[in-house]
């Protein structure tokens, strides 16, 4: 077979346009995964039982099931309950949902892996519980648990194609039907996987410099 | 909500669970064949082929599995390779899932200790006795909790063989929806299904994980 490698260029803003709206469904999700998975982290670690029990099943339930189902389960189930949203906001939120259990089983480990010794010392130095959690335990939790942030962050920004199954335009969506209408599949895939690619590198960059500057390494 | 609905349609879901049951194990043994294979071929330890295999690694990992899937399920055919809807959803989740084993059984041989390897050579034993009898098993220990990790996701994955219409659990929920409708009664009972056999194996996943490196917390 011949390949049309030289079609393609015109297609690029449409590829750019979409790869945009991946990084936008991305950064949405991350923000809704933050604020629930914090939340959830601190229910799994609370004093009342019914909190642990509620925080764990929600955790659960979410981490084993797929992704594309919770998505199905927003944008088609949702309506029947009265809530009707568009396909890139169910989407999202779907998205966001399924990033906030992740972050809370990672900002768990994180509040686990903060010394018992820089608890105590804080004690010691008659902190408040709530300067004790502001100074001491999140910054050390969140230093911990970054490294998996950042692999979150990434599987996040691949786990946002699934919206292309509710037709959402973001960049398989807008690749599926550049190859549906053109026929040039192979070369339109070829170029949208480097896309990927480039944005996967292009995060990742982002986000360890970020690290460095939140996080800059300490002699121990 | 109504469930008797579902109830109605329970032996068309049933077939459905099956047949996701079935690409997850396919799926399974070929991602796990094709990633000790890429693991062991990059102890090898020659140069360009270091270099096809990362390229291998990093491409499936770092693009997403449904654009993995399309291209396979329509790329495929133009280069006169039919691949039907079983077999591009297994070519795809067997690449995709070949890549995260090959990582996870690589770091799982950078944890052994040089000094084995070392020692083994000592003894004269060439690299496929020394990968075989002294590296993998100590590797596979300390793989095995995030391999099962990985299988669990597989699980969940085969769910995306719905966007090229091959018929599992999550495609026939939708099929029942665009019927009868009730969307979220057949969405939740598919989604109870999945969490059933994803949940006994996440647990033991941790509970392998907290035996075997009991130093880790």
């Amino acid at each position: 077979m011949a390949f049309h490698w030289t079609a393609i260029p015109r297609f690029i803003p449409q590829l750019l346009a979409g790869a945009q709206l991946t990084l936008l469904i991305t950064l949405a999700a991350m923000a809704l995964g933050i604020a629930i998975g914090a939340a959830m982290a601190a229910g799994r670690v609370s004093r009342f039982r019914v909190l642990r029990l509620l925080a764990g099943l929600y955790v659960e339930f979410i981490r084993n099931t797929p992704a594309l189902l919770q998505i199905f389960i927003l944008f088609f189930g949702m309506p029947s309950l009265g809530l009707r949203m568009s396909a890139v906001t169910a989407g999202s939120i779907a998205l966001g949902l399924n990033a906030s259990a992740y972050l809370a089983e990672i900002f768990r480990a994180g509040l686990n892996g903060v010394p018992a010794g820089s608890r105590e010392a804080a004690i010691a130095l008659s902190f408040s519980r709530l300067h004790m959690l502001a100074y001491v335990t999140t910054p050390l939790a969140m230093r911990a648990a970054w490294p998996a942030f950042c692999n979150l962050v990434i599987s996040i920004l691949l786990a946002s194609s699934l919206l292309s199954a509710i037709s959402v335009y973001e960049l398989t969506g807008i690749t599926n039907d550049i190859s549906t209408k053109t026929f040039l599949t192979f070369e339109v895939y070829s170029i949208a996987a480097l896309f990927y690619v480039a944005l996967n590198i292009a995060v990742s960059l982002l986000l360890a410099l970020t690290g460095r500057l939140l996080f800059p390494p300490q002699s121990r | 909500m109504n469930f008797a609905l579902v109830w109605e349609a329970r032996w068309l879901i049933f077939d459905s669970f099956l047949v996701t049951l079935y690409l997850s194990a396919c799926a399974i043994v070929g991602g796990t064949v094709v990633g000790m294979i890429v693991a062991l071929l990059r102890q090898a330890g020659i140069r360009s082929l270091n270099l096809a295999l990362r390229a291998y690694v990093e491409l499936f990992r770092g693009t997403p599995l449904l654009m993995q899937l399309f291209f396979i399920y329509f790329g495929l055919p133009l280069v006169s390779i039919p691949v039907d809807r079983f077999w591009a959803a297994f070519i795809a989740l067997t690449c995709f899932t070949s890549a995260y084993v090959a990582e996870v059984f690589r770091s799982g041989i950078e944890a052994i200790p040089r000094g084995q390897s070392e020692a083994a050579t000592a003894l004269g034993m060439g690299f496929f006795h020394r990968f075989f009898w002294i590296i993998a098993p100590q590797a596979m220990r300390v793989s095995l909790p995030p391999l099962i990790g990985v299988y669990v996701s597989v699980i969940k994955d085969t769910s995306l063989a719905t966007v090229v219409g091959y018929n599992e659990l999550t495609r026939r929920a939708m099929e029942l929806m665009l019927r009868f409708g009730h969307p979220l009664e057949f969405f939740i009972t598919v989604a109870l299904l999945y969490f059933a056999i994803c949940y006994p194996i996440s647990k033991l996943s941790e509970a392998l994980e907290r035996k075997l490196t009991p130093t880790a917390r």
